[in-house]
């Protein structure tokens, strides 16, 4: 990525001892997987298509736009200051994500909020 | 793993748990779990077997098999009521799609936090009763108290069917903390307020069933809408056995009333005390706070999360298929009660916004049937006196009248003056020790403590000094 790190160190960021400790050439089965911290859960055979469903549910629920700039702020990692939030992050939702339809259109989440009426989202590549 | 349990005789149960694995490797870790929660938290007292009510089916004859069961073995089922046909969704922005027989995946956390919430209650009520049966006026009210304990045992075990067979690993780390925090703990307190509140006599039990069982029931109705279709058979048929809990109450304040009543016009005075008898206005005093604190419960006049769980489906109105309006809200609005500049009024909001007082205001209605009922109770009995519910401001701690001190007439009093009447208006430490003195246990057949009358029926048709509990 632009600063130099691997996305393997972005996620362990300041703990490179756990990315040494990953093994570099076999795969990793799932338990092996969450013990490591690369994966949030690794549900067995019972639980696996519920649980998979509901993720991926959960998460197409969510704004688009929303979605792109809380992926964006997992990517960056390092240390911060109250510039780089604001001119960093804030300025980015202010200006890619908060002026968008889906946040600040009449039916966008913005408006919605605290109406008790759900916020409507064009899915499409707008 | 099974090691061939028959689940179907231990578990009564109409979700096929014979066959399904994933409930029955949950419910193989759970259930010992909720036994040891029993012995440890459930009722105090040595019995040989209770005559008792078991569901063991939802049919007509099933959900209500009576016979003497040792505690121990009860058996708790797992039951939804049964529907023909397919259902649709009444209200909200799905209304008109088929029920979902899945929780959705952007519904999830917000159905599971409501399950867990109304799961919480279920056991908390039975800790918080765990001593009463030391104490029981009669053989027939013991066995309604046991009753009652092993029904919200069971209502927690439906709580506990839905966690685990719609929400995965989270589920089943929500099931077994429903089993680790207890009523009244300092470190894992139960989630509502009124359910850490001890019931340490029977006038509490009494008004705990009426008042606050009463919310439970309102509490389901709205779950019984809900488009998650499994929670909505799961509330319905827990409102089946709802209705003896509060029974139960109403009946019991019914004969303590009637006893007093008795006792003020032989004696010709009000009172009853030197008798053995509950005066009335300590019953007063009873209704006050039970009612106000169980008003609690419905939460703030208005609010967004409930309006939010409106418009998704997860929760509708009360006897919401019934009402006559769009049933989406988005353009109406209500009035709901607000102290505005000291006095009491009310404000006008979106309807949706006003969702929980709607639940309220039919809680209430329901709560005055009962007060009414007392009251031509004494108007028989030829009394002038009369019982209320006080004003909805009452001693709240929770929405627009939470820190305005409010007489139980509904008058705005500084807070000094509002303090110094507080002992006539709610229990006092002395009313609390008069009422505990009163609790001396009558284990013979056929007889009953002074301070209430015996019931007009028993239960399923026995006479009231049939024995309806085995002692050790």
């Amino acid at each position: 990525m632009g600063n130099g790190l691997s996305r393997l160190e972005s996620r362990f960021y300041g703990e490179p001892a756990r990315v040494a400790a990953l093994p570099k050439s076999r795969p990793i089965g799932g338990r092996e997987a969450v013990e490591s911290g690369l994966v949030t859960a690794a549900p067995d055979e019972f639980d696996w298509d519920d649980e998979v469903r509901l993720a991926v549910e959960e998460r197409a629920a969510l704004s688009p736009d929303a979605l792109t700039g809380m992926e964006a702020n997992h990517r960056f990692v390092g240390p911060e200051t109250m510039e780089t939030k604001i001119f960093g992050r804030l300025t980015a939702w202010q200006n890619w994500i908060f002026t968008r339809p889906n946040a600040s259109g009449p039916e966008g989440s913005l408006l919605r909020y605290g109406t008790g009426q759900r916020a409507q989202f064009d899915r499409k590549r707008v | 793993m099974s090691q061939g349990i028959d689940y179907t005789e231990r578990i009564p149960n109409n979700v096929d748990l014979h066959e399904d694995r994933r409930l029955q490797r949950a419910l193989e870790s759970w259930q010992p779990k909720f036994l040891t929660w029993w012995g440890d938290m459930g009722p105090v007292h040595m019995t040989r077997d209770v005559y008792l009510r078991t569901a063991i089916n939802v049919g007509r004859d099933g959900w209500a098999q009576f016979g003497h069961v040792a505690l121990s073995d009860y058996r708790w089922g797992i039951f939804l009521a049964e529907r023909g046909g397919e259902r649709r969704i009444a209200f909200g922005e799905h209304k008109g799609e088929p029920a979902w027989q899945q929780v959705p995946g952007e519904y999830r956390s917000a159905l599971q936090r409501l399950i867990v919430i109304q799961g919480d209650t279920e056991p908390a009520s039975v800790e918080q009763q765990r001593n009463l049966g030391a104490t029981a006026p009669s053989l027939y009210d013991l066995r309604n108290l046991f009753q009652v304990n092993v029904e919200e045992g069971r209502h927690l075990w439906a709580m506990v069917y839905l966690l685990h067979a719609y929400f995965g690993r989270e589920g089943r780390e929500e099931a077994e903390a429903l089993l680790q925090r207890n009523s009244g703990s300092v470190d894992s307190p139960r989630i509502l307020g009124a359910f850490n509140e001890e019931t340490p006599d029977w006038l509490s039990f009494f008004m705990f069933t009426y008042f606050t069982d009463r919310d439970g029931k309102y509490q389901l109705g709205t779950l019984k809408e809900s488009a998650f279709d499994p929670l909505s058979r799961t509330c319905e048929f827990m409102l089946k056995e709802e209705s003896h809990h509060m029974f139960v109450g109403t009946a019991g304040v019914d004969r303590i009333v009637e006893r007093t009543a008795q006792l003020m016009v032989e004696h010709e005075t009000d009172d009853v005390s030197p008798y053995g008898a509950i005066p009335l206005r300590t019953i007063q005093k009873y209704i006050n706070f039970h009612y106000s604190v169980s008003l609690d419960l419905f939460g703030s006049e208005t609010s967004t999360n409930v309006a939010n769980y409106f418009t998704a489906g997860l929760k509708g109105r009360w006897s919401e298929e019934r009402r006559t309006d769009d049933h989406v809200l988005t353009e109406r609005s209500v009035f709901v009660d607000a102290v505005v500049d000291g006095e009491i009024g009310r404000v006008e909001v979106p309807a949706l916004i006003g969702l929980n007082q709607d639940l309220r205001d039919a809680y209430i209605t329901d709560c005055q049937t009962g007060v009414n009922r007392w009251n031509r109770l004494l108007t028989e009995a030829g009394l002038p006196q009369r019982l209320m519910l006080p004003h909805v401001g009452f001693n709240r701690r929770v929405g627009a009248f939470a820190g305005v001190s409010i007489s139980p007439t509904g008058e705005v009093l500084p807070a000094e003056d509002w303090q110094a009447r507080r002992t006539a208006w709610l229990p006092s430490d002395v009313d609390k020790t008069f009422v505990r003195s009163l609790m001396r246990p009558v284990y013979e057949r056929g007889k009953i403590a002074s301070w209430l009358a015996p019931p007009r029926n028993g239960i399923n048709g026995k006479p009231f000094d049939y024995e309806y509990v085995h002692l050790t």
